[in-house]
C-alpha cells in the first residue's frame, strides 16, 4: 500500500509544484489544488469551478484539482508525478527489502560462526527464520544414516507434529522432505490425516537441508493460521537452510572425527594393556624404555635380583590321571592363584613352564620369600578344595636365589623374545628341586638370606652347604617353614636349637655329634623328614666313610 | 519546532535506502536533507541545524570522523545527534568515534529496524 500524500508531491523539493505554478501563471488560468480535507495546497480558490478532477493514489482519493479547463492539464501533470513517485517508492521499497535480507544473512553468518554443534546451529536457524517468517513453531530434522531414522536437532515455538509418527511414517515424510525440494504446503490434509501434523496446523513451509547434492534433512515452519507464504518467504528460508546445512555438516563431521579419535585411542590403550600382560612392563622399564615399541634386538640390562622357581611335585603322575583339558584347567586355576601372590610382593612372572613358574623379584629377597610363603598358603587352600572333591592334594616346592641377572631381547628381527641369562636362574631352579630331597617347602640360598633385613620375622632353619652339580663352589641353603601347618611349625620351633646344632656339627665334620643331635630331633618330632634325612646321611657317612671330596657337604649328583 | 534529518553518505544507494527506511517519518512531517560529502554536510548542518544526522565514516576528502569532530568539538553544536555509520570490520573506529563526540555508532549493513527506532527516539516521535 502506497503512502503518498499530495502535499509531498507538491512540496518544495519536487519540481512539480513550480512547473504547475508557472503554467497557471503563463496561461492566466484559474486552478487550485485541495487536499482531502479541503485545505488549499496550491493556487487560489475562485468562483470558476468548471472542472473538478479527483486525484487518486492506489484508488484512494488524496485530493482534488478545481478550476477552468487548465485544471485538466494540471491534474494530468500531477498524475504523472504521482506515477513517477510511486515507481520510485516501489523500487526503493524492494531494494530495502533486499537490504534487509542481506542484513539478516550477514547477522546469521556471524551467529553461525560462533556455534559448533548441530543442535545449537539448528536452534539459531529456527530463531532467525521465525523472526522473519510468520509461524507458530518450527523444527529442524536430520536424517541419521546410522540409525536410519529422522532425528530432531532443534524445535521452537508450539509443537505442531506428533513425534512418534516421525519415526513410523517414514515413507510419506521421506517423499516430501527428502526430495530435496523447498515448498509451501497449502494443503496439509494428507499430513494431518496421517496423524503426523497436529489438527490445528493450517500452513507449512519447509526447505531441504542439502550438502553436496545430498539431502540431509529439512527445516520446517508451521502456522496455525492460514498464511499466504510468498516466494520471498521461501527464498529466505532456503537461504537460511543453505547456510545452516554447511555449518551442520561441519559440526557433524567434527563430532564424528572426535568420536573416532577417541575410539582409536581407546583401542590403542587396550592393546597396550594387553601387551603388558604378555610382556611384563617391569621388564621394558628395566631395559630403559618407556614403550614396548622401543624395544630392539640386543637390548639388555644387568641387575641383582632374586629369582624364584616353583614347581608342583610329581606333576607328571598327576597329569597322567587327567585328560588334556583337565590338565589345562588345572594349570590355569593354579596359575591364577600364583600370579597375584607374586605381584603383590613386587615380583613379576618371567615365564610359565607348564606346572612350573619362574618369577623375578627386582627389589629385595624379602619380597620373594613373602611371595613364596603366600604361594604355599594358596596351595594349602587349593588342597582343601581338592580334598572336598576327593582329589589328591598337591605339593609344591619353591626355591630362590639372589644374584646378577641379565635380561635381554634376543631372536631375530621378525621374532623377538625376552630372555634371562643368568647363573642365578640355574641355581634357583636347582634349589627348588632340592626341596623334595630335604622334604621342605621353601629353600632360599645364603645370598637371598643376606638381603633380608628382618630375619627374625621368618622361621628359618639352616640346611648346611650343598654342592650343585657342575658348580665349583658350594651354596649355603636355608629352609623357611613359615608356610607349614601350624602344628608342624610349632614342632620345628621346639627342635630348632637341636637341629641347628646338628647342622653346625655336620659342617664341622663332627658327624657323630651331628647324628646324635638329629636323633634328638627325630625322637621329639618323628614327622620331621628333614631331620631324618640328615640323620640317615650322617649315619651313612659314619658307616661308610667320608665322601670323596672330604668336606662336610652334601653332594648332589642329581640335577 | 520543525523536525529535520540529514543523511550523509557518498554512495547514492545508501542515501536512498536510509531515506526509504525512514520514509514514514517524512509523512509524519520530518524534513529530510541529504549530502554526498563532508563539506556539503557541514554546510547543511550549519544552515539547517537538523536534530539528527546519519553520518557515514568512509567518505573521500573529508570523512565522517572529521565532520563529527568539527560539529561537536569546534562548533560545539551539541543539540545535533550524530549517528556514525561504518562498514563491519572497521569497528576500531568505535573508540575514535567516542573521541570525536559521536552519539551513537552503527555498522553496515545497517539494520533498518534499528535505524528507524533510533530516529523515532531522537526525534521523539513515538510510533
Amino acid at each position: 500500500m502506497l503512502k503518498l500524500s499530495l502535499k509531498t508531491i507538491l512540496s518544495k523539493k519536487n519540481e512539480t509544484a513550480s512547473i504547475i505554478a508557472s503554467l497557471i501563471e503563463r496561461l492566466n488560468a484559474s486552478v487550485w489544488i485541495e487536499d482531502d480535507t479541503g485545505n488549499i495546497l496550491l493556487g487560489n480558490r475562485s468562483e470558476t469551478c468548471k472542472v473538478e478532477q479527483v486525484i487518486k493514489v492506489d484508488n484512494e482519493p488524496v485530493g482534488v484539482v478545481r478550476g477552468d479547463e487548465t485544471a485538466n492539464i494540471v491534474a494530468a501533470i500531477i498524475n504523472q508525478s504521482i506515477q513517477k513517485e510511486a515507481e520510485k517508492k516501489k523500487l526503493g521499497s524492494e531494494v530495502l527489502n533486499l537490504y534487509q535480507e542481506i542484513n539478516l544473512i550477514y547477522n546469521f553468518s556471524e551467529r553461525l560462526a560462533q556455534a559448533i554443534d548441530a543442535p545449537t546451529i539448528s536452534a539459531i536457524t529456527l530463531e532467525e527464520a521465525g523472526r522473519v517468517i510468520k509461524s507458530n513453531g518450527g523444527v529442524v530434522l536430520l536424517w541419521d544414516e546410522a540409525t536410519e531414522r529422522l532425528k530432531i536437532l532443534a524445535s521452537s515455538g508450539a509443537l505442531f507434529f506428533v513425534e512418534e509418527k516421525l519415526y513410523s511414517e517414514i515413507r510419506l515424510l521421506s517423499k516430501i522432505l527428502l526430495s530435496g525440494q523447498s515448498e509451501i504446503i497449502t494443503d496439509v490434509s494428507a499430513l494431518s490425516q496421517a496423524g503426523i501434523l497436529l489438527p490445528e496446523v493450517r500452513s507449512v513451509i519447509y526447505s531441504a537441508l542439502k550438502v553436496n547434492k545430498r539431502t540431509m534433512g529439512a527445516i520446517i515452519l508451521s502456522s496455525n493460521e492460514l498464511v499466504q507464504y510468498t516466494a520471498a518467504d521461501l527464498k529466505l528460508l532456503t537461504t537460511l537452510a543453505l547456510q545452516s546445512s554447511a555449518a551442520i555438516e561441519s559440526a557433524l563431521l567434527y563430532e564424528k572425527n572426535l568420536r573416532e579419535a577417541k575410539e582409536r585411542e581407546e583401542a590403542m590403550r587396550l592393546v597396550y594393556e594387553a601387551t603388558g600382560k604378555f610382556v611384563p612392563y617391569e621388564f621394558i622399564g628395566s631395559l630403559g624404555h618407556n614403550v614396548i615399541t622401543d624395544v630392539k634386538l640386543g637390548d639388555q640390562v644387568e641387575k641383582i635380583v632374586t629369582v624364584l622357581f616353583s614347581d608342583i611335585r610329581d606333576y607328571t603322575s598327576l597329569s597322567e590321571q587327567m585328560s588334556p583339558e583337565e590338565n589345562f584347567k588345572f594349570v590355569c586355576s593354579f596359575n591364577e592363584r600364583m600370579g597375584p601372590a607374586i605381584r603383590k610382593h613386587n615380583g613379576f612372572i618371567n615365564q610359565y613352564l607348564g606346572d612350573a613358574i619362574m618369577a623375578i623379584f627386582p627389589r629385595n629377597a624379602e619380597d620373594a620369600l613373602l611371595a613364596a610363603i603366600e604361594m604355599q598358603k594358596e596351595v594349602q587352600d587349593l588342597n582343601r578344595i581338592r580334598a572336598s572333591n576327593n582329589q589328591t592334594p598337591i605339593q609344591m616346592g619353591v626355591g630362590m636365589h639372589t644374584g646378577p641377572l641379565i635380561m635381554g631381547i634376543t631372536g631375530d628381527e621378525d621374532r623377538m623374545d625376552a630372555t634371562t641369562i643368568s647363573d642365578s636362574v640355574n641355581i634357583a631352579s636347582r634349589l627348588e628341586s632340592l626341596t623334595k630331597h630335604y622334604s621342605v617347602n621353601i629353600i632360599l640360598s645364603e645370598s637371598s638370606l643376606k638381603q633380608i633385613e628382618r630375619k627374625e620375622g621368618f622361621h628359618l632353619r639352616s640346611l648346611g652347604l650343598v654342592q650343585l652339580k657342575g658348580k665349583r663352589e658350594a651354596v649355603e641353603i636355608h629352609e623357611c617353614f613359615d608356610s607349614n601347618a601350624l602344628p608342624d611349625m610349632e614342632k620345628k620351633l621346639n627342635t630348632l636349637a637341636a637341629f641347628n646344632e646338628g647342622v653346625s656339627f655336620f659342617l664341622n665334620k663332627s658327624f657323630h655329634e651331628a647324628n646324635l643331635a638329629f636323633k634328638k630331633v627325630v625322637d621329639v618330632d618323628p614327622g620331621d623328614h628333614t631331620a631324618k634325612f640328615f640323620y640317615r646321611n650322617t649315619k651313612k657317612i659314619i658307616d661308610e666313610g667320608v665322601f670323596e671330596n672330604g668336606v662336610g657337604i652334601v653332594a648332589m649328583h642329581e640335577k | 519546532m520543525e523536525q529535520k534529518l540529514l543523511i550523509v553518505d557518498d554512495e547514492a544507494h545508501i542515501r536512498m535506502l536510509i531515506g526509504q527506511t525512514l520514509e514514514e517519518l517524512e509523512d509524519e512531517g520530518v524534513n529530510f536533507f541529504t549530502a554526498e560529502n563532508g563539506e556539503q554536510a557541514l554546510e547543511i548542518i550549519q544552515a539547517e541545524r537538523p536534530q539528527l544526522v546519519f553520518l557515514d565514516v568512509m567518505m573521500p576528502k573529508m570523512n565522517g570522523m572529521e565532520v563529527c569532530r568539527r560539529v561537536k568539538k569546534e562548533l560545539g553544536l551539541n543539540d545535533v545527534f550524530i549517528v556514525l555509520l561504518t562498514a563491519k570490520g572497521q569497528e576500531l573506529d568505535r573508540q575514535k568515534g567516542q573521541e570525536v563526540g559521536a552519539d551513537v555508532y552503527m555498522t553496515k549493513p545497517f539494520d533498518p529496524e534499528k535505524i528507524l527506532e533510533k530516529a523515532r527516539e531522537v526525534l521523539q516521535l513515538q510510533n
